[in-house]
């Protein structure tokens, strides 16, 4: 991938004028998922064909967004006279707010935060609404294995309409060696207009998108993951950005929050980004890290190493190994090939 | 050479390195198709069954639908070759033996189009019309619509298209999109008696789908698939061996109710889906046919539109 893919697929740098780089970046785009944040950010000429694909992504954005607004009514709804107040997370929270990293964004599901003794009257809550355990994770070692070492309860699909709500407690999974002070994130949040629902102030907002890229997982979709972090820093308030690192310290953030905005600087050339990020981090720190994320991204010939380099990382970050061990294990002997379930099409 | 161009006026071996290089554009319609994965028996099928549609050797702008013809994996690129469609996002397909690259090909537009171009409404439906309007045909598989469609080009119809009945969000037109009407088992040698052998490709068999063919659309269909109509009679056909000649009116909920389930992005547009299929109902009737025979469903046809046919 060209290194001002990022750039131009968030609108910051034109696109490029040869036909067949124009369509590789779309190819790229759609399969990482930013197909939708490109067409809300980069302007098409009126009548072109251009202005037509990004249409058609538009169009499955809004149904997301729909269904989303869908979901928190009902959850509202699901919720009346316990009193409690969860918090939207993510997608979810772009959506309500409006958010510029919301804007033809794909939202499959719905993530919340709730404190951990409120999860079980959240949960039955939900299930009298007509959510119930997701069939994929509906067995005896998955439930526990969700409940002992978790973040969240398994995944919760309404029975009627499909859609899926996550119920976290905290932000990483408590097996996770860096544990992140939710209770203090949790104390500034804020009411969603005219909701019982509530979203992370400005900077807990930024502080959980680079949780969540760089504390958590293997950097799946690491262009997805950097757009949305870019757009979620280009919104914040110069006063807020500079409370960033002091706040990421606060809520044990740093390196997630140090690592997001080196990749803010490194992938779209924003220097106050790389100016707060060097006073979170030496510049030698990270390096590997660093080195792998750029070239996941890039898709460059060692992409392969780095992708298995971040796969390690993230078990590694995520449990001790006399967990991950027979964890592995039980995975690898439960595995069958073409295990995965056919999707139905309604198409000749 | 960014020219449009009937595809039959080049070469083999122009067309091969094109789909080689994944340049080969094809134009039909609203959409505009990349199309890589040169085969011999893809070469074999587009030089017969898309002689006459308009395509590029490399596209002179970006497109909606990119469809990649490829091996499931390395080894079947060599041994008893493979084919699966691959339209840039996961889709379900079978990896099929080589010599079924046509029906890959065919399929893999299928899923571009039903699954990614959402600013039309798309219904599975065949589309016919003539200067009066539009003939809708909704039914599942099997119940006979290809050959009422089939049937109906033999009468002054042209072809809008087979699979897909494209409504526009913002106008509640029909958007021609004639790719070549795909025939299933006995329903070959029924059109190809119609018809004549010289339009029907050769017939692929043993397919996931049985057996298969495709009736090539004629120039006069092509010329005009830039231009929208209205819609003008919904039919709902249904062929039943030995079946009495029969029409059941729909009042327009009804019909509605059921072109909603035929339809593959109904629920994702909301809204605008709704008011653009009342919009393309308003004014015309809807009726279930019932038939034995072809003969028979073009009486129908008749009937209902109080055209003679030509």
């Amino acid at each position: 991938m060209h290194k001002s893919a990022l750039k131009q697929m968030a609108g910051v740098e034109p696109l490029p004028q040869k036909v067949m780089d124009r369509i590789t970046l779309i190819r790229y785009a759609d399969a990482n998922h930013i197909l939708g944040q490109m067409a809300s950010a980069v302007i098409p000429e009126k009548d072109s064909r251009l202005e037509d694909i990004f249409r058609n992504a538009r169009l499955r954005a809004e149904h997301d967004h729909r269904m989303l607004q869908f979901e928190m009514n009902r959850l509202e709804h699901a919720l009346v006279g316990t009193g409690i107040e969860p918090i939207i997370l993510k997608g979810g929270a772009y959506v309500a707010l409006g958010r510029k990293a919301s804007k033809g964004r794909r939202v499959s599901d719905l993530d919340i935060l709730v404190s951990e003794d409120e999860l079980e009257e959240v949960e039955a809550r939900l299930k009298l609404a007509g959510w119930a355990a997701d069939e994929a994770t509906d067995n005896p070692y998955d439930q526990a294995y969700y409940r002992h070492h978790m973040h969240e309860l398994p995944p919760l699909r309404h029975q009627k309409r499909g859609t899926v709500i996550d119920v976290h407690h905290l932000l990483l999974p408590k097996t996770a060696k860096s544990k992140i002070d939710v209770t203090t994130m949790r104390q500034s949040s804020v009411f969603l207009e005219g909701k019982r629902l509530k979203v992370f102030d400005n900077v807990d907002l930024f502080i959980h998108s680079a949780v969540h890229a760089f504390a958590d997982g293997a950097i799946d979709t690491p262009a997805r993951s950097l757009v949305e972090l870019f757009m979620l820093y280009e919104e914040l308030p110069e006063r807020d950005a500079a409370r960033l690192p002091a706040r990421a310290n606060e809520v044990g953030a740093s390196t997630p929050v140090s690592i997001a905005l080196w990749a803010i600087g490194r992938f779209f050339d924003v220097k106050n980004s790389t100016v707060h990020s060097k006073q979170m981090m030496g510049l030698k720190r990270y390096l590997v890290l660093r080195w792998a994320i750029t070239s996941k991204t890039h898709d460059g010939p060692l992409a392969p190493l780095a992708k298995a380099f971040l796969y390690v990382r993230s078990h590694y970050l995520r449990m001790p190994l006399r967990l991950l061990i027979p964890h592995l294990a039980r995975k690898a002997a439960s595995w069958r090939p073409n295990s995965q379930k056919p999707i139905e099409l309604p198409v000749p | 050479m960014n020219t449009l161009a009937r595809l039959g006026s080049y070469s083999r071996s122009d067309l091969r390195s094109a789909l080689k290089q994944g340049t080969l554009t094809l134009h039909l319609g609203p959409f505009t198709h990349l199309v890589s994965g040169a085969s011999n028996a893809l070469l074999d099928f587009l030089s017969d069954t898309y002689r006459d549609y308009q395509v590029e050797m490399a596209p002179s702008d970006v497109t909606d639908v990119l469809l990649s013809l490829e091996a499931p994996n390395l080894l079947r690129r060599f041994v008893r070759r493979q084919i699966t469609p691959n339209p840039g996002f996961k889709v379900p397909a079978v990896p099929l033996p080589i010599h079924m690259a046509p029906l890959a090909y065919e399929m893999g537009l299928n899923l571009s189009v039903a699954l990614k171009c959402c600013r039309f409404i798309n219904v599975h439906a065949g589309v016919v019309a003539d200067d009066s309007g539009a003939i809708v045909m909704s039914a599942a598989s099997g119940a006979g619509k290809s050959t009422l469609t089939a049937a109906l080009l033999q009468h002054g119809y042209r072809l809008f298209s087979d699979e897909f009945a494209l409504i526009g969000l913002d106008k509640p037109l029909l958007y021609p999109y004639p790719r070549p009407i795909s025939l299933k088992q006995e329903t070959i040698s029924v059109v190809r008696d119609m018809v004549g052998d010289s339009w029907i490709s050769e017939t692929v068999t043993d397919t996931p789908k049985g057996d298969i063919a495709y009736y090539r659309a004629r120039e006069s269909d092509l010329a005009q698939d830039k231009t929208p109509t209205a819609a003008k009679l919904l039919l709902f056909p249904k062929f039943e061996k030995g079946a009495r000649a029969m029409t059941h009116q729909l009042n327009p909920a009804e019909a509605i109710m059921r072109l909603v389930p035929a339809s593959t992005n109904y629920s994702l547009l909301g809204e605008p889906a709704f008011h653009a299929l009342t919009g393309l109902l308003k004014n015309i009737r809807a009726y279930e046919i019932t038939y034995g025979s072809t003969t028979d469903s073009l009486r129908l046809v008749e009937q209902i539109t109080g055209q003679k046919m030509l």
